[in-house]
């Protein structure tokens, strides 16, 4: 989407003031550790999202923006710290700037402020993984299966789809449940309307016959058939509607609770003593919950059993048998749990439905209770009635069951005390009333059978709504579920396909048949990888520390290519390149050049070496890399660039200040000295700890490069190229002339390379110093390129060579 | 480049729309839920399903 045009950073983390120029090219930001480089990453990441990962990731609890932001002395002034980026828009093919204050992360200063750059930094803001740092990297492969599952998956935002997979399973379930719940209620309504009518089925012959005998007594027409539209009470005024109480059917209806009462007591009971004795099972034993919870991620383990280690944690057992038999019998635990859950909502489910049977009796007693003004025993209804839906919810939930065990191992329905007199004097009242007229009898009857049909009619088309929701709601989340899988599969063989091929273009020499597997089970992403052909193994189990990292940033590589395609066109990463082992590096910057050829990475090192060889290796150019050799809390990072440097040094001495300006030369020589020590294969007394002074280095690398001179002109010689003779014995004299110099100050160097002493002197004393060594290594230059001599082939040189091949000097002697 | 949740969504709501399982109307209700970008929350879901195919008629 963007790439990197420049930067300009203001008191922001520990950097002063600094400028950066990108050029919209891969760059290299190189010094030692504590010098800048990841401030430089903050400040980009900053002024591209508001955001600074350091300071809002994991582990850092007490840290923020506002607060930790600002260079350190300008915490009060929030205002002063700011980065400008200047952005190039790859599909629009313009630029704007970006300013960003750390006072107000969230309002930036966009020129031009048109919609298409707003657009693209809102895309940005929501990838934070273009910026991978070393910590993040081993997150991809030494983690267990769940645990790697969900870092991908929060690198691809997969969390997204999960959590859609999940509400449409929860709608599912819940969808499910309120279809049983209105089974339950068409039966509870069917046989309230049942009971009334005083018949054993509902066939229409039934049904018109007691209400049509109504109807007759009322000379009220007859009613030919029964449709849906039919009303039973059709034809009755408006007068004769006043009351539907009907003395016959409301003592049935009382009578059909008190004779259902006597079963209360063992209302369920098989299904009350199944979820009893597995709540107390569960009370016995919570590992069975942990098992259950634990099931999947055994069940791979048991299918990757190869060998006597476990493929979860790497613990050593007997034999593989043993091993196999502790995963099945944990496996076995969690599938007993399993049941156990299956179980108890079983049974939840099937006690909810009595319930509904309860209500159901309940319902037109209280209607007849409120009706008649009795209102102490309809509160007692009203209350019982609404505690036994609670409980109904309650049963719906594993959780929630759990905590029920109590109730249900007593008298779980709970019947008020007050119930059963309460009842019996209610019938006793409702026994007393007047016998009503039959046609009084024949008027109630039809409008509390029209009431009851309607319920029942409303209770169908509920049912039937219900039951299309759940079908709908299924064949909603079965279809996700298929549509997820395929696609996720798809995703991890691409992603495995990649990775696979970044890490064999980076390990070619030794592991060119490398490939790795993805294994996605529900909820976890198992990663296996090749070694050495001798099978599919977890990464940590036999590769090295280094090759994992490199695993690592390949699996990253892959994954933002997968995730951005084309559009991965700028990634920081943060000190990562320290991942690949030594000796992989050039094809490490090989694979950035030829699979990423069009996006920008922004790298940072604390390997000096490896910035020249990432230099060397085409990555980047002496023009897209910087070097800062050290820090300090007033100057912020310390650029060490060769024009720079001097500069630097220079304007110190100025100052007056020979301290500084010592410093900076001498970090420079060391530096410099390292490079050309490899560049040109000088060998210095071998040291174990690599911990090789100034002052041996350096005369290590001057008697090498006096060789490989002597060696290019006995070579030119040789071919009878006098010109190129020349030039190499032209050389030499120079170097010896720039080295005489620096002799000539030998006392002064002397001071420096034993003593580091060089802070003493005065400004007069330096200054000769500094022009000495900045000819003498103006020798080791190419003076269009800028770059630093190098021989090549490394091992046993050919030749002698800068960048821009404007030194090309061969070392092969004619042979006679 | 759309998005894995979209594209998984976009052959979510293809695939219903063949199955012909579901009516055309929630499946219409379930593309503007699933392009809104919001957090989905089940209940959303259920108020979709439990709508009466046919639309408000009654």
């Amino acid at each position: 989407v963007i790439k990197l045009e420049s930067v300009h950073i203001e008191e922001v983390r520990g950097i002063r003031k600094l400028d950066l120029d990108f050029r919209k090219e891969k760059f290299a930001i190189s010094g030692p550790n504590g010098c800048g480089k990841s401030g430089v990453i903050d400040a980009i990441e900053f002024g591209l999202t508001g955001q600074m990962g350091r300071l809002t990731g994991r582990g850092t609890k007490g840290l923020s923006i506002s607060e930790h932001g600002p260079h350190v002395d300008k915490v009060k002034f929030p205002d002063a710290a700011f980065v400008e980026l200047r952005i190039y828009l790859t599909e629009l093919g313009r630029s704007a700037t970006i300013t960003r204050k750390v006072s107000s992360p969230k309002k930036p200063k966009i020129v031009p402020a048109d919609a298409d750059v707003a657009a693209a930094l809102a895309e940005i803001a929501e990838h934070p993984e273009i910026t991978l740092s070393c910590r993040d990297i081993l997150r991809f492969i030494l983690v267990e299966p769940t645990k790697r599952s969900e870092e991908i998956q929060s690198l691809l935002k997969l969390e997204e789809i999960g959590q859609t997979r999940g509400a449409l399973n929860t709608a599912q379930n819940r969808l499910q449940s309120a279809h049983a719940t209105t089974t339950a209620q068409v039966l509870s309504r069917r046989n309230a309307l049942l009971l009334h009518l005083q018949i054993s089925t509902l066939r229409s012959e039934d049904l018109l016959g007691v209400v049509n005998k109504r109807r007759k007594l009322l000379e009220l027409a007859q009613l030919p058939e029964l449709t849906t539209d039919t009303e039973l009470d059709a034809g009755l005024s408006t007068t004769a509607k006043a009351s539907d109480f009907n003395k016959e059917s409301a003592l049935r209806d009382a009578k059909a609770l008190a004779d259902a009462e006597a079963e209360f007591l063992t209302l369920a009971k098989s299904e009350i003593t199944a979820i009893v004795a597995d709540l107390t099972r569960l009370e016995g034993d919570p590992s069975l919950l942990a098992a259950l919870q634990r099931r999947p991620f055994i069940e791979r383990g048991l299918s990757l059993v190869e060998g006597p280690a476990c493929p979860l944690c790497d613990s050593p057992w007997q034999n593989a048998d043993q091993l196999r038999d502790h995963l099945k019998a944990k496996l076995s635990k969690s599938e007993e749990a399993r049941k156990l859950q299956e179980s108890l909502l079983k049974n939840g489910t099937a006690i909810s439905e009595k319930i509904i049977r309860v209500a159901g009796l309940l319902a037109p007693v209280l209607k007849l209770a409120q009706g008649q003004g009795e209102t102490e025993f309809a509160q007692l209804l009203t209350g019982w009635k609404t505690d036994l839906e609670t409980l109904r919810t309650k049963l719906a939930a594993v959780d929630k069951i759990a905590a029920l065990k109590k109730r249900l191992a007593g008298s779980w329905l709970e019947i008020p005390t007050a119930f059963s007199p309460g009842l019996k004097a209610f019938t006793e009242k409702l026994n007393a009333k007047p016998d009503q007229s039959a046609t009084l009898d024949a008027q109630t009857f039809l409008m509390t059978a029209q009431i009851r049909l309607s319920d029942y009619r409303q209770g169908m088309r509920d049912n039937k709504a219900a039951d299309i929701a759940r079908i709908s709601a299924k064949a909603a989340y079965d279809t996700y579920c298929v549509v997820q899988e395929d696609e996720l599969n798809a995703l991890y063989e691409e992603v495995q396909k990649d990775f696979s091929t970044f890490y064999r273009a980076i390990n070619e020499d030794d592991e060119s048949k490398f490939t790795a597997k993805f294994t996605p089970l529900q909820g976890s992403l198992g990663l296996d990888v090749n070694f050495y052909e001798r099978g599919l193994f977890p990464p940590a189990a036999y590769h090295s520390e280094g090759h994992q990292d490199g695993m690592g940033v390949c699996l990253y590589l892959a994954l933002m290519k997968r995730l951005f395609g084309k559009r991965f066109t700028l990634s920081l990463l943060d000190d990562v390149v320290m991942s690949v082992d030594a000796g992989h590096r050039y094809q490490f910057c090989k694979l950035l050049k030829t699979q990423f050829p069009d996006t920008q990475f922004i790298i940072t090192t604390h390997d000096r070496l490896w910035a020249e060889q990432m230099k060397s290796a085409g990555l980047v150019t002496a023009k897209t890399s910087i070097a800062f050799h050290s820090w300090t809390i007033d100057t912020g990072p310390l650029v060490e660039s060769d024009q720079e440097i001097w500069e630097e040094i220079a304007g110190a001495l100025e100052k007056g200040k020979v301290e500084a300006a010592a410093g900076a030369l001498r970090h420079h020589l060391e530096y410099v000295s390292r490079l050309l020590a490899d560049q040109i294969g000088a060998s210095p007394q071998y040291r174990a700890d690599n911990n090789y002074e100034l002052g041996e280095m350096l005369p290590s690398v001057l008697k090498r490069i006096k060789e490989i001179w002597g060696k290019a002109a006995d070579a030119a010689q040789s071919w009878g190229k006098d010109g190129e003779k020349a030039s190499a014995v032209e050389r030499k004299a120079l170097l010896t002339t720039c080295n005489g110099a620096v002799n000539v100050e030998q006392w002064a160097v002397n001071k420096a390379v034993h003593y580091n002493a060089w802070a003493n002197f005065g400004k007069k004393d330096f200054e000769p110093v500094v022009t000495a060594f900045k000819e003498l290594l103006g020798c080791f230059r190419c003076d269009s390129c800028d770059s630093w001599i190098y021989v090549t082939p490394r091992a046993s040189p050919e030749s002698l060579r800068c960048a821009c091949s404007g030194i090309n000097f061969n070392l092969k002697t004619k042979s006679k | 480049m759309p998005t894995l949740h979209q594209q998984i969504a976009d052959k979510f709501l293809a695939k219903l729309a063949a199955s012909k399982e579901i009516d055309t109307g929630k499946i219409e209700q379930l593309r503007a839920l699933l392009a809104d970008g919001k957090k989905i929350k089940a209940d959303e879901f259920v108020k979709i399903f439990s709508q009466l195919d046919g639309g408000d008629i009654k």
